[in-house]
């Protein structure tokens, strides 16, 4: 006992008070698995840190180097391999898990009001996690992340009046040149991770501020406590899911570790060019439409997406329109599906 | 994460509310176990995935030929690695005893020593550390502790010198 | 779901994700120990196999270990895929309760190997074989042997068995076969050779004498005996048993079936080289053979395609030139390495590469009857190899290369090749030569000049090797001829004239006196003006 009081001297917090400060009552609804998928990108941000700051104990940002680098995590580090793996893995998986945890809060309406700017902060965390998977995979600096680099900075470039800035800031230069590869490698690595932290706690805050948004399924019965405790028992569901995430990547990372393509070649590009499958509803896009108009249009999609819970509560109020957002939604993950699954299915 | 919580225990007061107490306890006890050796595990792979891969790469090159070295004479030999190796031949047995191999670096902190001719002394910049020609210390910290220039191994093999370096060294200075 | 069954799951799954990482431990393990060599790949032996894998890992683990280590064992190919035998096969045997025959011929390799199989068939290499008679098996034969078994004159201290003859086949056994290929022979129980012209194999390799199957000797176990004079042997245009040409293991080694150790020039080495075809020498010498040993890492020499261009481009091999594939054909590999040349530079006057339908350098003069048996022109095969070339070389260069080369071959044929064998024809024609070869100094001259001196000149400049193109080429030629090959014809002349056969001695010294009268002889009589400034 004496070091527990030496600490409560010097640090004047007590038990009580942090369990009362995080002690959120947690709606019952929370007891249902998909209402978790919020913890299950951030539980994958924290593999992605750790596994991350390890490859970037032997990764070497510079064109030069950087292919040798990888090739040497992916072959003679001890456990290299997994470690890689796990983190492409983990991207794919975090990608995926933001994008069910935004269909999830957008077809329960969760973002109503009040909980309209955490939507918007969620929205900023989505793009933030495409763009790190862009640039992560941009690092491994083979044939088709080179080439996927140079095609995704040449579209950035047709957006009017910034494109041509943004490219100029992505690249360091009008092509992909000697000092693309460590801007490259500190976006992905310092800029994106703590843009993502900050607005990460935001987002947890005005959680915990407003407190989730509450569902009443019809199945309760009347009477019953409508929450349960945040520790220990919600905490034990997400020590459970992180688990199982952790399981299930290191299953992908030994059945279908991360593979290393022929280096880069400025040279020749290759016969089928394709980025991550993230991207491919953009890639679709794009060739079905003319460049800047495909750009556009993506832009206007994205800031549709932006101030979505505006234009609800306008179509709700106004047009009295109560089951448009569902109506949206369902054309909008279609659309998505649609175009994933074509640009999946052919070569060009 | 192997923090075991705090289960409520009703007051025990008979065999039945014990024993649920203690599978309690054990589950509370298997969690842990369960979520340290995992995490532990993962954390054992990750140290051993940033301890070095494997020692640096060491060879036999080629020195010199015996025959035409004569004793007393001395050459400076550059290792792959960029280290710079001072052999002499000091004695005519014909063995590879007669032969030193100085390396460059100061056994007391790994700075690199310099060969002063006016002085016939190798000299450390770092501590003042002075050897004599054969490496043995004369004064500054490596005479108080006893340490002389280290010596890179040799070998005699059909009347040629050999000696073991390392392959793998940084770009030097003067690239 | 209750705190403590909670519990209970993250236990459970702790264990399983324990389990995971012990996994991902062994794989470390495994790939740092096939890293190291330890261990081959994991290959599975296919059912049929099982038997014949694990009995031989202790009797010639060699043989499977090579196996394991090939794309064979990768792909299930197994031991029984390519040496079970037909109960109607000549050289087939009972072995542990399966049917087999030691020899895997094209035959069996073409029943996957389709297309090679028919590319090999039509090529030059496939009649290697056919060498009975040439006047370089007359050679070895004859003059370097015995056609016939001879006793031995003496004894040799410590062999026993003194009472055997002597074979007088051995050199051609060891020496020519083993690169032309053997006539694959059976025993049989009088002693007599049994080969694939007894056997009278058809279509499908059966044999269709089958009385003569009888007569075949076997060992104790039922395994019928190959000679020894004709196997082992791996010659590239051996004569089977079941009537196919070649063995595929002349370039693709057993077992592993490297196609690696066939893209590299070492590979042909073994048998294209020497004082008559110096080949790899000849590479060796030239910039490709510079370029390939400094570029050796960056040959991607175990890629599965190798396509000059798109797999590779450091430098090239034998393969690349005469049998890869590149990106300019799609990347089809050819398994007839004739397809590319276009001169014959074999024969004492090269030939242009003119073939009909069976692939044979077209001899006949007729423009009218030669254009119309023309199957594959030798301007068709030059373009093939200028597609090659082009991936390094521009146009200019590639024509202006072989304008050089075209310009070598025909000095060497019009200066010594023609005149040379009108000479020795008419030294025949008029008997002045005796009817064995080889019995006259001149003959082996003659021999010299061509076969050896004059293909080292006209192979090197076909590979872009100075040195044997002049000093172990052209000056040998020319040395060869003036030295000892025209002084000999003379003497022979005179020793005729001198005999009494005068009008056959002047017949000959026409012929002679003319080729050294023309301009490009001349020097020897009229030495020519030091070339006047430009």
């Amino acid at each position: 006992m004496g070091i527990s009081s030496w600490l409560k001297e010097r640090i004047p917090v007590s038990g009580d008070q942090l369990r009362e400060l995080t002690n959120e009552p947690v709606p019952n609804h929370l007891r249902h698995w998909w209402f978790c998928l919020g913890g299950t990108p951030a539980y994958l941000f924290v593999i992605q840190i750790v596994t991350g700051i390890l490859l970037a104990f032997y990764y070497e940002p510079s064109s030069r180097t950087a292919y040798n680098s990888v090739k040497y995590i992916t072959d003679e580090a001890a456990y290299g391999w997994y470690f890689r793996s796990v983190h492409k893995w983990g991207a794919t998986l975090m990608i995926a898990a933001v994008i069910l945890h935004q269909m999830r809060v957008f077809f329960t309406g969760a973002y109503r009001k009040p909980r309209e700017l955490n939507w918007m902060i969620g929205m900023c965390l989505l793009l933030l996690t495409l763009i790190a998977g862009f640039t992560g995979y941009s690092l491994v600096y083979e044939q088709l992340s080179y080439w996927g680099t140079t095609v995704g900075a040449n579209i950035g470039a047709s957006v009017p009046v910034v494109g041509d800035l943004s490219k100029q800031m992505l690249l360091g230069g009008e092509t992909y040149n000697e000092r693309t590869l460590s801007r490259l490698y500190i976006i992905h690595a310092a800029i994106l991770p703590v843009l993502t932290i900050v607005l990460l706690g935001l987002h947890i805050t005005l959680i915990r501020l407003q407190g989730v948004s509450e569902l009443k399924f019809s199945s309760e019965k009347e009477g019953e406590p409508a929450h349960f405790n945040f520790f220990p028992d919600h905490l034990l569901t997400e020590i459970k899911i992180g688990l199982v995430l952790m399981i299930l990547l290191s299953v992908l990372a030994t059945v279908l570790p991360a593979t290393l393509g022929p280096r880069a070649d400025p040279l020749s590009t290759p016969e089928v060019i394709k980025p991550e499958w993230f991207f491919y509803v953009a890639f679709r896009w794009l060739k079905l439409f003319s460049g800047t108009f495909a750009v556009i249009t993506t832009g206007f999609i994205v800031f549709t997406m932006f101030v979505w819970p505006f234009i609800d509560s306008f179509l709700r109020r106004r047009k009295g329109l109560e089951e448009a957002s569902v109506w949206v939604g369902i054309l909008a993950v279609l659309s998505i599906v649609g175009l994933t699954v074509w640009e999946a299915a052919v070569a060009h | 994460m192997s923090e075991h919580p705090e289960t409520p225990v009703p007051p025990q007061e008979d065999g039945e509310l014990d024993r649920r107490g203690f599978l309690a306890r054990a589950s509370a006890y298997a969690m842990g176990a369960g979520l340290v050796t995992s995490y532990g595990c993962f954390a054992a792979m990750a140290g051993r995935y940033l301890y070095p891969a494997r020692p640096a790469p060491k060879a036999w090159m080629y020195v010199a030929e015996v025959a035409g070295f004569g004793v007393g004479s001395s050459l400076t030999y550059t290792a792959p690695d960029g280290a710079t190796v001072a052999v002499a031949r000091q004695k005519s047995a014909g063995n590879v005893d007669d032969f030193i191999a100085l390396s460059s670096t100061c056994p007391h902190l790994g700075c690199k020593v310099h060969w002063e001719g006016q002085n016939q002394r190798f000299f450390c910049p770092c501590h003042n550390g002075v050897f004599d020609p054969s490496g043995a210390p004369v004064s500054g910290p490596p005479f108080e502790a006893g340490q002389s220039l280290p010596r890179f191994p040799l070998r005699i093999e059909g009347g040629l010198l050999y000696i073991e370096v390392g392959l793998e060294g940084l770009p030097t200075g003067e690239e | 779901m209750t705190l403590e069954s909670k519990r209970r799951v993250i236990f459970f799954l702790g264990m399983l994700f324990l389990t995971s990482l012990i996994f991902v431990q062994w794989m470390e393990v495994t790939r740092k120990r096939q890293e190291a060599g330890l261990d081959d790949a994991h290959v599975s032996v296919p059912a049929a196999s099982k038997g014949c894998v694990d009995c031989h890992t202790d009797n010639t683990p060699g043989i499977v270990s090579h196996w394991k280590g090939s794309t064979h064992a990768k792909k299930g190919v197994g031991c029984l895929e390519c040496h079970a035998a037909d109960p109607a096969d000549a050289d087939g045997y009972p072995h542990y309760g399966k049917h087999i025959a030691t020899i895997v011929s094209p035959m069996d390799c073409s029943k996957c190997h389709v297309t090679e199989g028919k590319e090999f068939a039509t090529s030059h290499h496939a009649k290697g074989g056919r060498i009975l008679a040439s006047l370089d098996n007359y050679l070895a034969e004859v003059v370097e042997g015995a056609r016939v078994p001879f006793n031995p004159h003496s004894k040799t201290l410590g062999r026993s068995h003194e009472s055997e003859k002597v074979n007088g086949g051995a050199s051609v056994e060891s020496g020519c076969k083993q690169c032309h290929g053997s006539q694959v022979a059976l025993v049989a129980t009088d002693g007599s050779l049994i080969t694939m012209a007894d056997l009278k194999p058809g279509e499908d390799g059966k044999p269709t004498n089958t009385a003569i199957l009888q007569k075949i000797q076997k060992d104790g176990k039922g395994k019928p005996v190959l000679h020894s004079s004709t196997w082992p042997n791996t010659g590239i245009g051996r004569i089977n048993l079941d009537g196919s040409l070649g063995s595929c293991s002349a370039c693709h080694s057993r077992h592993d079936f490297s196609p690696r150790r066939a893209r590299q020039p070492e590979n042909c080495g073994k048998c294209h080289l020497g004082p008559d075809h110096p080949q790899e020498e000849i590479y060796n010498e030239s910039k490709h053979g510079v370029a390939y040993r400094d570029l050796r890492d960056k040959m991607n020499l175990d890629s599965r395609t190798w396509v000059l261009g798109k797999d590779y481009s450091a430098a090239p091999t034998c393969a690349t030139c005469h049998m890869s594939g590149h990106s300019r054909n799609g990347g089809k590999v050819t398994h007839d390495p004739g397809e590319r040349i276009s001169w014959t530079n074999r024969p004492p006057i090269s030939q242009v590469m003119d073939t009909d339908k069976n692939h044979a350098v077209i001899l006949e003069t007729d423009p009218e009857k030669r254009r119309a048996l023309i199957a594959d022109s030798w301007e068709a095969k030059r373009n093939r190899m200028k597609d090659v070339c082009s991936h390094c070389h521009a146009p200019d260069y590639v024509n202006g290369f072989y304008q050089q080369y075209d310009d070598l071959v025909r000095l060497y044929n019009e200066k010594f090749a023609k005149p040379g064998t009108a000479i020795m024809t008419e030294l025949k024609k008029q008997g002045l030569l005796t009817k064995a070869d080889f019995d006259e100094e001149v003959e082996w001259d003659w021999y010299y000049l061509w076969h050896h001196e004059g293909r080292r000149a006209r192979h090197g400049a076909s590979m872009m090797a100075p040195d044997y193109t002049h000093w172990h080429g052209m000056f040998e030629v020319a040395e060869r001829w003036y030295t000892k090959f025209i002084p000999q014809v003379r003497e022979i002349v005179d020793h005729a004239k001198k005999d009494g056969r005068d009008e056959k001695a002047k017949a000959v010294e026409q012929v002679v006196e003319e080729i050294m009268n023309r301009a490009e002889h001349r020097w020897q009589k009229e030495p020519p003006k030091p070339p006047e400034p430009k």
